[in-house]
């Protein structure tokens, strides 16, 4: 199989998940209409009306991580590549990556080291 | 033909996750009670939040289920049992699995209720501390087979199973995949006792049975997945004399893996995000860095 065909197959795969799921919820409809009752369409929030507004700024309390966490996932783009022709290159491409890896471990000892791995 | 033959796995796959953790986590082992709590969801009213984000309250679920199946089609149950062998497998794996991050955010957001909310961004700080180590032992294992190949990563393991090859690499992926599936003891999100089932609180009737699917398709998905990297895949040995088919091999693989992905979370206490960050970056993160590195020096030596 080419490699177009292979991402067509993919494809037809999600359509046809979704046309599944399509089907599933028009069987789920043939059964009735939800009834509409008072209250029914609150949220939940313990058992009272939802006052205060949800969409709102959140304070992410991981921020810290968060920006060392893109630091490493843009690496790690870098290694699978890496880690496919390894065995073929041999010593030299261990001592480069573990120069990188080094270098982006001393990355996250200096960030550990300035308190961003901590709830802020 | 293959692509419905691992579809029709997959869901009795998933009918026996269900089965599992109902035996598990609640003591009672019914054969039927899945079935009989799949046709009471077609019979159950879905009645949608007052004013929701229309499109993400619709597409979480759907897309919950959708990167389950995704992720689970570059997965071989045999040589030639698999949906498509693609050449970036591991990494198309990869790429699958992030989007239940963007199906539970879609899902917290979605319906504008408070406890969903909260729930979407817990798995999101979740997200930032399994990620890397979903990740980083993949990539030994590639190292191993030379290949992203899913299939060339299981003939990689003949002389010897990952997991005997790299346990540091096996440990960190399975505590990872089980942050990934959000199971107990990492299920702050949609537990029953907290936030009063968080992601899952505003959703009901086939709405809630998709996301159910989803979620018990993906723990599947993340069993297969722990067996092709390290358990050899269909791969398998004399046992008193018989010798079992491959995909048979493969089915109680991933049995066993289900089995100790639910056992452990029986018996642990839930986990905050912000500790399984602390833990996962101060400990995990060092270890999957010096697992690359073992695993490099042993490629060299002992191919």
């Amino acid at each position: 199989m080419s490699s177009l065909q292979q991402y067509g197959l993919l494809l037809a795969l999600v359509v046809g998940t979704v046309g599944f799921i399509l089907l599933i919820y028009a069987i789920s409809r043939f059964f009735g209409k939800a009834r509409q009752e008072p209250g029914k369409d609150v949220p939940a929030t313990a058992g009272q009306l939802s006052r205060d507004p949800v969409w709102v700024r959140y304070h992410a309390r991981y921020y810290g991580y968060a920006l060392l966490f893109l630091a490493f996932d843009m690496e790690m783009a870098y290694m699978y590549p890496w880690a496919v022709v390894y065995k073929q290159v041999g010593i030299v491409a261990l001592l480069d990556m573990g120069v990188f890896l080094a270098i982006l471990f001393l990355g996250l000892l200096y960030g550990w080291s300035q308190g961003a791995l901590r709830r802020q | 033909m293959n692509t419905l033959v691992i579809l029709f796995f997959l869901l009795l796959g998933a009918y026996f996750v269900a089965v599992l953790e109902n035996w598990i986590s609640k003591g009672r082992f019914q054969l039927s009670a899945p079935l009989y709590a799949a046709v009471a969801f077609l019979g159950r009213e879905s009645f949608i939040p007052r004013k929701p984000d229309q499109i993400f309250y619709e597409v979480g679920p759907v897309l919950l289920l959708l990167s389950a199946v995704l992720a689970a089609a570059v997965i071989p149950l045999t040589p030639d049992l698999i949906i498509t062998d693609l050449a970036t497998g591991a990494l198309f794996i990869n790429a699958a699995l992030v989007y239940v991050l963007v199906a539970l955010l879609m899902a917290g957001w979605g319906p504008d209720g408070a406890y969903a909310m909260i729930g979407g961004w817990r798995f999101l700080g979740q997200l930032i501390a399994y990620a890397m180590l979903i990740v980083m032992p993949i990539t030994a294992v590639a190292m191993r087979a030379e290949s992203l190949l899913t299939t060339q990563i299981v003939t990689s393991q003949l002389s010897l199973w990952n997991i005997a090859y790299q346990p540091l690499g096996f440990a960190l992926f399975f505590v990872a995949s089980m942050a990934l599936a959000f199971l107990p003891p990492f299920n702050m999100m949609i537990a029953k006792g907290e936030l009063a089932g968080g992601v899952e609180a505003e959703y009901s009737g086939m709405r809630l049975g998709i996301f159910r699917l989803g979620r018990l398709v993906l723990i599947v998905t993340l069993a297969a997945a722990t067996v092709i990297f390290y358990l050899g895949g269909w791969q398998g040995f004399y046992l008193f004399g018989f010798e079992l088919p491959p995909w048979a091999w493969s089915t109680v693989k991933i049995l066993i893996v289900t089995m100790a992905m639910l056992l452990i979370g029986r018996y642990m206490p839930r986990i905050r995000e912000t500790h399984l960050l602390s833990w996962c970056w101060m400990i995990g993160i060092p270890l999957a860095l010096l697992n690359i590195f073992v695993v490099g020096v042993l490629v060299l030596e002992f191919p």
